[in-house]
């Protein structure tokens, strides 16, 4: 009885932590789905420039010693300009119905990048400031990390505020116009180009704000984790559903739950890949996501 | 000397990896799984000739059959959804075979060596050319084989109805539909044959290399194979074969000196060639001019 009960509070806790860490995963999955729901195209660049936002704001840090806040800030800044040089270097000039191409440039900027972190850092990683690192709160038997605590807060008023410019705003209004219908968004005089910006730019923001996030919760950046950022990003898009911006906060708080239950079981080397099955159960049973429309989608 | 032939050899196979993309991209599908199929390909002829002491050629038919089966199961659930979608399911793939290999260890003595995966220290002793006492020129006349193999079944495949098939759901997949093909049936197929070639791509490459770990097979590898038949285009399969001679021997080999630098000239050069000609370097226009160029102009597709 001991040992069960032992177990279950150590359960609980795992998902517990794995949700609130998975306030980042929804974030960045927000920021594919935004532009995939704008455009109808992947951002290959999307985690790469999260976390290229996330260097600046150390480098913030380290440098001028910047507080906590500002180092949010200009990481999120950083992050929404590579978001609008990705723009204007893999989509705005590729003709609109060349998926393909987009995705090749994005894939090249993604390299890009990435060689530059590698670059500037010589890949080895660098300690990220931790936050609130020494707040714990202890509601009975659990204990709650004030670090993830502080990242699922942010990531909840991140997404407040997305979806305030999206629903209350005539920016938001001209978006949501172009990716419903973009011709007849033209014809309404709204620039399709400036409103593609303009969603670029907020998802580098959001990404930026995510990538501070994991860094500061796992307390390291390295160009290591690109990647595997950009895969979970895309896993939390399909399954929440394309272009679904509900479906990418469940699904990215699913997906952090599930993973830290997988790593409590199979170990963080073995972790992933159940993360990356759960994509396939997805793919079989429910193919268009949580939230997704069953229309076919290209 | 060696090193050029190496060269060779690693054309041979990058070739083998492109025109794995290649089939599939005919169907108008983009995969970025092909390195997953590559690896399968590797380590299970690695493990058959070093574990089970095979002869290379069933070793390498296994791992080619075992990485088409799989690509034959990944096609099913990504193929039910189309299109970008596929892209995500196939670089899931690949990232799961990748974290696969990287957890398989199945170590064997073998006199008086231990053989076999060892997780993250890769896999190690492919030695069955040294062991056979095969030379270079003999591995390179090997490799080749299977890609003009490859290359001509797939020139002759385009030539009949088949490629017309393939084409079809390419080029419209309702229009193709509406005439009674099956559209999963010929995606799935692709699909398979895509992962049979990069099978043997990658069942080559562990017993040239002689050592293969996970980290050979990243995303990167799979963005090679698909990035070699968007720049040599569609229009046949040599596109894909000047493609890869174009990155592995002039790009990648002339811009050695930039040392660390090159990777990222690599980045940006594909972006440079993605807003310069979406459609592929070699595309049916520059191919056209390039023959008429050289006096090749025949029977060609006038006005494609």
């Amino acid at each position: 009885m001991g040992d069960f009960w032992f177990e279950l509070v150590e359960i609980t806790q795992t998902v517990g932590d794995g949700l609130l860490f998975g306030a980042t995963y929804a974030l960045i999955g927000i920021g594919f789905t935004l532009i995939f729901g704008a455009m109808g195209k992947l951002n290959m660049t999307y985690a790469a420039a999260s976390l290229g936002g996330a260097y600046v704001g150390l480098a913030a840090f380290t440098f001028v010693n910047a507080p906590a806040l500002v180092v949010f800030l200009v990481s999120a800044l950083a992050s929404g300009i590579v978001g609008f040089i990705a723009y204007l270097t893999c989509f705005r000039f590729i003709p609109i119905h060349n998926h393909l191409a987009a995705l090749m440039a994005s894939i090249g900027g993604l390299f890009f990048i990435d060689e530059i972190v590698i670059h500037t850092t010589d890949g080895s990683p660098l300690t990220f400031p931790a936050m609130f690192e020494d707040v714990m709160f202890e509601p009975g038997p659990f204990g709650i990390r004030g670090d993830l605590l502080f990242v699922f807060a942010v990531c909840i008023a991140a997404t407040a505020g997305l979806l305030w410019v999206l629903y209350r705003s005539r920016l938001g209004l001209a978006t949501r116009a172009v990716s419903q219908q973009d011709v007849a968004a033209r014809l309404c005089g709204i620039d399709v180009h400036r409103t593609n910006a303009v969603t670029f730019v907020l998802a580098g923001l959001l990404g930026g704000i995510a990538g501070a996030m994991t860094a500061a919760a796992v307390g390291v950046l390295s160009p290591l984790v690109t990647v595997p950022l950009t895969v979970k990003g895309l896993i939390v898009t399909v399954i929440g559903g394309l272009g679904s911006i509900p479906g990418a906060i469940a699904a990215g708080l699913l997906v952090g739950g599930l993973e830290n239950v997988f790593l409590y079981f199979r170990g963080v080397n073995e972790r992933d890949m159940y993360v990356l099955l759960l994509l396939f159960v997805f793919l079989v049973f429910r193919p268009h996501g949580i939230f997704g429309s069953a229309i076919d989608q290209d | 000397m060696s090193y050029y032939l190496g060269l060779v050899q690693l054309i041979g196979i990058h070739t083998l990896l492109g025109l794995s993309a290649y089939v599939l991209m005919l169907t108008g599908q983009l995969s970025l799984g092909q390195a997953g199929f590559f690896a399968i390909g590797a380590y299970t002829a690695g493990i058959l000739t070093v574990i089970f002491e095979l002869p290379i050629l069933p070793a390498l038919l296994s791992g080619a059959c075992i990485a088409a089966f799989f690509a034959f199961l990944v096609g099913f659930p990504a193929l039910r959804v189309k299109g970008l979608m596929l892209v995500v399911a196939t670089i899931a793939f690949s990232e799961f075979v990748r974290l696969f290999f990287f957890n398989v260890s199945w170590r064997v003595p073998r006199g008086d060596i231990v053989v076999g995966p060892d997780s993250t220290n890769g896999f190690r002793e492919i030695r069955y050319f040294v062991a056979n006492g095969w030379s270079a020129w003999e591995i390179t006349a090997f490799v080749w084989v299977f890609v003009l193999l490859a290359m001509a079944l797939l020139w002759w495949t385009d030539r009949s109805r088949a490629g017309a098939v393939l084409r079809a759901v390419g080029e419209d997949e309702l229009a193709a539909q509406s005439v009674g093909i099956n559209l999963t049936a010929v995606k799935v197929t692709a699909m398979a044959a895509g992962g049979f070639i990069a099978g043997i791509g990658g069942a080559l490459y562990a017993h040239t290399a002689t050592y293969v770990d996970h980290l050979t097979f990243t995303v990167l590898l799979a963005t090679f194979a698909i990035a070699y038949p968007i720049l040599g285009g569609l229009s046949s399969v040599f596109g894909t074969l000047v493609a890869v001679v174009f990155i592995q021997g002039v790009l990648v080999e002339g811009l050695r000196f930039l040392g660390d630098w090159r990777n990222i000239v690599f980045g940006l050069l594909i972006i440079a060639a993605m807003n310069l000609k979406p459609s592929g370097l070699f595309d049916a226009r520059t191919a056209r001019i390039l023959k008429r160029a050289v006096g090749l102009e025949g029977r060609g597709q006038p006005g494609a």
